[in-house]
């Protein structure tokens, strides 16, 4: 039992932990909080759907369109609509920006699809297998290691290649980036499409497990922010400590005091790291304000 | 001077008449505006109140729709057992005084955009606890108010007058705290909380005191607009929503001014009614729309924007007379 818990855990922690990495990336090195990061998710669900219904795509395979979709609405975003905002106004004005961007968005899925709740069925969905007498569905396995391979080749990107580096450096220290020739403004605004491609492929991800609508943006957004604030901000390893430690909570939530708490429980662990470590569990200073 | 004191004289003036339009108004409107009206004076005392944090000390408290919450949820428990409103509505007070200095106290610690979500965190956590505690708050079933045994006319004026009373109360706090000792402590602890707090100043006690007054003012709004719709839900009182129209509001009007955040609750409110009676479907992509283009063509609010605005034209008129 305690080992079916602690597994089922594990699994969703691994997708929990592909979520916050983009929401932490945004947050830490573009130094925006996205609210529009839920809607985006559910957005990258709905792409993933739509590509299976219409034109039958596997809906592992739709991973790959919704990032790119969303990687470019999130360059666009961030050209047109952030950064003039940053310019002008105080950091404050950059969370109601996110927060209109949300607006229209959801209204857009709300007319496109409406907010009945939608599930991807793939052909693959029955298979489960058996580990120390434990059922695990096949589905949940795949999109766990997926998530993992996500997180890896974020990491990988951004401490192996020269863009990544260049990212990290204008985070680090904007104007020693800039001395050195790297288009600073140009890095945070790849960090945000990279982040808003990250959501789009958690969000096409949990499609295949969990029903999904509009209406749950805000929820989605909800558990971004506890994993994130869980592990600490601009990190990699924050977010998967982050978005485990959700999974675990969650998943022993459930069974001790009943799923009904697992939104509070969440948010009850949230405000107490905050209140003893306001950087995160492991998050660097540097980060901070 | 003599110039400047003209105009504080007719701005005054113009203060005066819109407050007597306003005591007049209800008497003359039918029962839909009176409503709307009521509501723009709510948001208004919300707006204020996440003014004074955000304009004032610095601090953006995202989740204070939970004092709203609390506020509502104390009266509507204490009514249903038999307390009077005032009594019931104190009660929510004392309880958003308390969780503000036990959490404050810890919380106000945290920088810049922590505080924000960690008051988003408190909100998320007590609302599901009042989603969940079923024996005390009805649970998703929410709470419904005793009946009020008046025609529903008297009603709509009862409640403007509630609301407008509130609010007026909310500017007057806002005006004797900035002119006090407090006000200078919040404005230091704004423009450099470590210079502060090395001159003496008690930032942590200033902080919290500040967020006591913000979230008692908007749990008797919470308390009022409980009792005016009689009915109270999860889901409506604790919505984040509420919070972030409020922001929205604050901005709209200009951030740290008096009567701005008044200004963009009465802006708002009255445009999203109008597109949501003209375009139903299209009400929060058109929302969106309009705070994107706020924001980018007039980021520092609509009063601050007119001020500006005709600061620019008087000067340039000063200075057309003194070429001559």
């Amino acid at each position: 039992m305690l080992f079916e818990i602690i597994l089922n855990g594990l699994l969703l922690g691994g997708l929990y932990t592909l979520m916050g990495t983009g929401f932490s990336l945004q947050w830490g090195i573009s130094g925006i909080i996205n609210l529009a990061y839920g809607g985006m998710m559910v957005l990258g669900g709905y792409i993933a759907f739509a590509l299976h219904r219409l034109i039958n795509v596997q809906p592992l395979v739709s991973i790959v369109p919704a990032a790119v979709i969303l990687f470019f609405l999130g360059l666009l975003i961030y050209n047109y609509l952030l950064k003039p905002t940053i310019k002008k106004g105080s950091f404050f004005v950059t969370v109601i920006m996110t927060f209109a961007i949300e607006l229209v968005l959801e209204n857009f899925m709300l007319l496109m699809w409406a907010s009945d709740y939608r599930i991807i069925t793939s052909p693959y969905s029955s298979i489960a297998f058996n580990v120390l007498g434990f059922h695990l569905p096949l589905i949940k396995a795949l999109i766990f290691t997926l998530s993992m391979l996500g997180v890896f080749a974020v990491y990988v990107f951004m401490n192996k290649t020269t863009t990544g580096k260049s990212i990290q450096a204008s985070a680090l220290n904007p104007a020693g980036a800039r001395f050195i020739g790297i288009n600073v403004e140009k890095m945070y605004m790849y960090n945000f499409g990279i982040g808003c491609a990250i959501a789009a492929v958690a969000g096409a991800l949990a499609s295949n497990i969990n029903a999904f609508s509009v209406v749950l943006a805000g929820g989605l957004l909800g558990k971004v922010f506890i994993i994130t604030i869980l592990g600490g901000l601009g990190n990699i390893w924050g977010a998967a400590l982050g978005g485990i430690t959700l999974g675990l909570v969650e998943s022993i939530g459930t069974i001790a005091v009943g799923p009904e708490y697992n939104e509070a429980l969440g948010l009850i662990v949230m405000v107490v790291v905050l209140v003893f470590r306001p950087r995160g569990l492991i998050g660097k200073k540097f980060w901070d304000v | 001077m003599f110039l400047d004191s003209i105009k504080k004289k007719s701005s005054n003036t113009v203060l005066l008449l819109v407050l007597a339009a306003l005591l007049v108004l209800p008497f003359l409107l039918s029962g839909y505006w009176i409503r709307l009206i009521t509501t723009v004076f709510m948001f208004a005392v919300i707006a204020k109140s996440i003014d004074l944090m955000m304009g004032y000390l610095g601090y953006v408290p995202f989740g204070n729709v939970v004092f709203f919450g609390l506020g509502a949820y104390s009266a509507g428990i204490g009514m249903s057992h038999g307390m009077p409103f005032i009594v019931a509505m104190l009660i929510g007070v004392l309880v958003s005084t308390i969780i503000c200095i036990l959490f404050g106290t810890p919380v106000l610690r945290l920088r810049g955009h922590y505080f924000a979500v960690a008051s988003i965190g408190l909100n998320g956590a007590i609302m599901a606890i009042a989603l969940n505690a079923t024996g005390l708050t009805g649970g998703a079933m929410g709470i419904i108010f005793p009946v009020i045994s008046l025609p529903p006319d008297m009603i709509n004026k009862v409640f403007y007058f509630a609301m407008l009373l509130l609010m007026l109360l909310a500017i007057g706090i806002n005006v004797i705290i900035i002119r006090s000792r407090i006000g200078f402590a919040i404005r230091s602890i704004k423009s450099n909380e470590d210079a502060a707090r090395s001159l003496g100043v008690n930032t942590t006690f200033y902080k919290t005191a500040t967020w006591v007054i913000s979230a008692s003012l908007t749990s008797i709004a919470g308390a009022v607009y409980g009792y005016w719709m009689s009915y109270i839900s999860t889901v409506d009182v604790f919505n984040i929503m509420v919070s972030v129209t409020s922001i929205l509001m604050v901005l709209l009007g200009g951030v740290g001014t008096i009567l701005g955040p008044i200004l963009g609750a009465g802006i708002f409110q009255v445009l999203s009614e109008v597109i949501w009676s003209y375009f139903l479907e299209l009400h929060s992509g058109i929302l969106g729309i309009i705070t994107i283009l706020v924001i980018l063509f007039l980021p520092r609010g609509v009063l601050t924007g007119l001020r500006e605005l005709f600061l620019n034209r008087a000067l340039s008129k000063k200075a057309v007379k003194t070429n001559e």
